[in-house]
């Protein structure tokens, strides 16, 4: 049945600039899509990576022989982050690349290494494990006055308020162009089916069914839409990938901007544009000629 | 077959095209309907085949009342029915052939059961030699003889031709006034509307005019 019906519909003329929106709309709903999904990695990824970390600042003392009161404290500090239940290992970032830290600010002289700086400790977490700061900063109290626990919580609170915002920015603009594309491919589908009139009536005149009607014309606007969409979601999917091209070139990435690509396991995802441009064409066609139907006698 | 009681059809606000009009047309009889142009001949085909329903009145189709018959009993009934229309009403991008194959298509047939019947029933109509060829590129007496054979092709119940040899010399005519009488003998019921005397005269069937609208009995049927 489906055979026969395949072949009553004429094969497209004009139907190219229908094809090219169908396929520009699908191009840029991948563009969205893909922007999402390289957004909430981005989002996923800064939030953990600072989420497994701690930093405890050993400040000098300001009485008493400072460099001695400073080693004695960041002793007592590295003792208790290694006593601590969830924390893999604590480490003392070296003199070098706390001054390497600082340079920006006070410039690259001797008069650093004069200037009493405050220590740094990098504490990695257990992977999945929580630490209870609390409890730690309690501890540290006793053990070295003088320290100080961040445990990047307001870092990562607006990292993820931002990583947020990116997120459902991608969300939006990929439900517009998906509105828009529904429309423009609904549009385009029953200005197609106008030039098609004829027929369907013809074909109500000889007693075919609506349904029959209905698969003749639908699966035709399957098909070409499927394609349309694939060729522009094909476009898509190679600046993707191509922009980590560009990454392995040197042309890198604003530090702390996500790659601009997406992995080969993520582009199955933009499948999902042809697949629902192409349901979104078989609705339409479907509706629209059942309705052009149901108005004749 | 079909049964008319007092129908009446308007288009939309316009004015009357039908007025009471009554008859029955008997299974396997042979008809003709004449009337000059604009008298409303095509309109009381269209009643006949289902594609305007009638403003008023009783229509009998098939032995089933029209007006209490379900939208979805309708197309078995129009598969029962074939029309040749006055204004052919080919799919252009379809070729002689597979249009005439058409409503074997929606029979839901094989291209392997019914590709000798229609490539003889196109001979026969003296097309045999344009079966390829897509109706724009044919002359109007050709594509109307296309219509003819789509019209004829499943062998329906009821053959229903609006004009049908307006645009063939008069030897062409009579040979397609044989095929529907061919048609006519293994049982079809025939309804012809026509302005070609020669052919009423030749064929000696039953005539219905229509005069105002109304329906004027000329000769019962001479067989
Ligand atoms: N779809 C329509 N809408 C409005 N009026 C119509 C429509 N079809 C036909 N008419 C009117 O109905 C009347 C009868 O038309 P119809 O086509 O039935 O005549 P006819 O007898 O077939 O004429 P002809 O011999 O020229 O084919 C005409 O006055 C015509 O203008
Ligand atoms: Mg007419």
């Amino acid at each position: 049945m489906m055979n026969n019906s395949a072949h009553v519909l004429p094969r497209d003329k004009g139907a190219a600039p229908l094809d090219f929106v169908i396929a520009v709309m699908a191009f840029l709903a991948a563009l969205a899509l893909g922007a999402s999904l390289i957004a909430d990695r981005a989002a996923a990824g800064w939030q953990s990576g600072l989420a497994a970390k701690l930093t405890v600042q050993v400040l000098p003392p300001e009485t008493g022989d400072a460099n001695a009161g400073l080693q004695a404290q960041i002793q007592a500090a590295l003792d208790v982050l290694n006593a601590t239940p969830g924390i893999a290992h604590a480490e003392l970032i070296s003199d070098t690349d706390t001054q390497a830290l600082v340079e920006p600010w006070i410039g690259k002289n001797n008069l650093v290494s004069e200037i009493p700086l405050p220590r740094l400790i990098d504490a990695t977490i257990v992977p999945g494990e929580e630490v209870d700061v609390a409890a730690l900063t309690q501890k540290l109290k006793q053990a070295a006055p003088s320290a100080l626990v961040d445990d990047h919580s307001r870092w990562i609170g607006r990292l993820g308020a931002l990583a947020g915002a990116v997120r459902y920015s991608a969300y939006a603009i990929l439900l517009l162009i998906a509105g828009a594309t529904a429309a423009a491919v609904s549009f385009a589908t029953r200005a197609g089916l106008s030039a098609h009139h004829e027929m369907v009536e013809l074909l109500h005149q000889m007693g075919a069914l609506p349904s029959f009607i209905a698969r003749t014309v639908e699966w035709h606007y399957f098909i070409s839409a499927l394609m349309a969409a694939l060729a522009g979601t094909l476009v898509a999917a190679v600046l993707f990938l191509g922009a980590s091209g560009l990454e392995s070139f040197g042309v890198e990435a604003v530090p702390f901007l996500p790659p601009l690509s997406l992995k080969w396991t993520e582009i199955p995802w933009l499948l999902a544009v042809p697949a629902a441009t192409a349901a979104i064409a078989w609705a339409t066609a479907r509706i629209s000629v059942l309705s052009v139907v149901k108005a004749i006698y | 077959m079909v049964r008319f009681e007092n129908v009446g059809m308007r288009y939309d606000a316009g004015p009357e095209v039908l007025r009471d009009v009554t008859f029955v047309l008997e299974a396997g009889s042979f008809t003709f309907l004449t009337g000059l142009s604009g008298a409303g001949k095509t309109t009381l085909l269209k009643l006949i085949y289902l594609a305007e329903p009638p403003s008023r009145g009783l229509i009998t189709l098939f032995g089933r009342d029209l007006a209490t018959a379900k939208r979805t009993a309708l197309p078995a009934l129009r598969r029962r029915i074939g029309v040749v229309f006055q204004d052919f009403r080919l799919l252009d991008h379809l070729s002689a052939f597979d249009n005439v194959a058409l409503p074997l298509r929606l029979a839901g047939k094989r291209v392997s059961d019914y590709a000798r019947d229609v490539e003889e029933l196109l001979s026969w109509v003296g097309l045999g030699d344009r079966m390829n060829s897509a109706p724009p590129t044919l002359s109007g007496g050709e594509q109307q003889r296309v219509a003819i054979a789509r019209a004829v092709v499943a062998r329906p119940d009821l053959l229903i031709a609006d004009e049908p040899t307006g645009n063939v010399d008069p030897e062409m005519g009579a040979r397609l006034i044989r095929l529907f009488s061919e048609l006519n003998r293994l049982g079809t019921t025939v309804l012809i509307a026509t302005h070609d005397r020669t052919l009423i005269e030749t064929a000696r069937a039953r005539e219905m005019r229509l005069v105002d609208g109304r329906l004027v009995e000329l000769r019962a049927s001479a067989a």
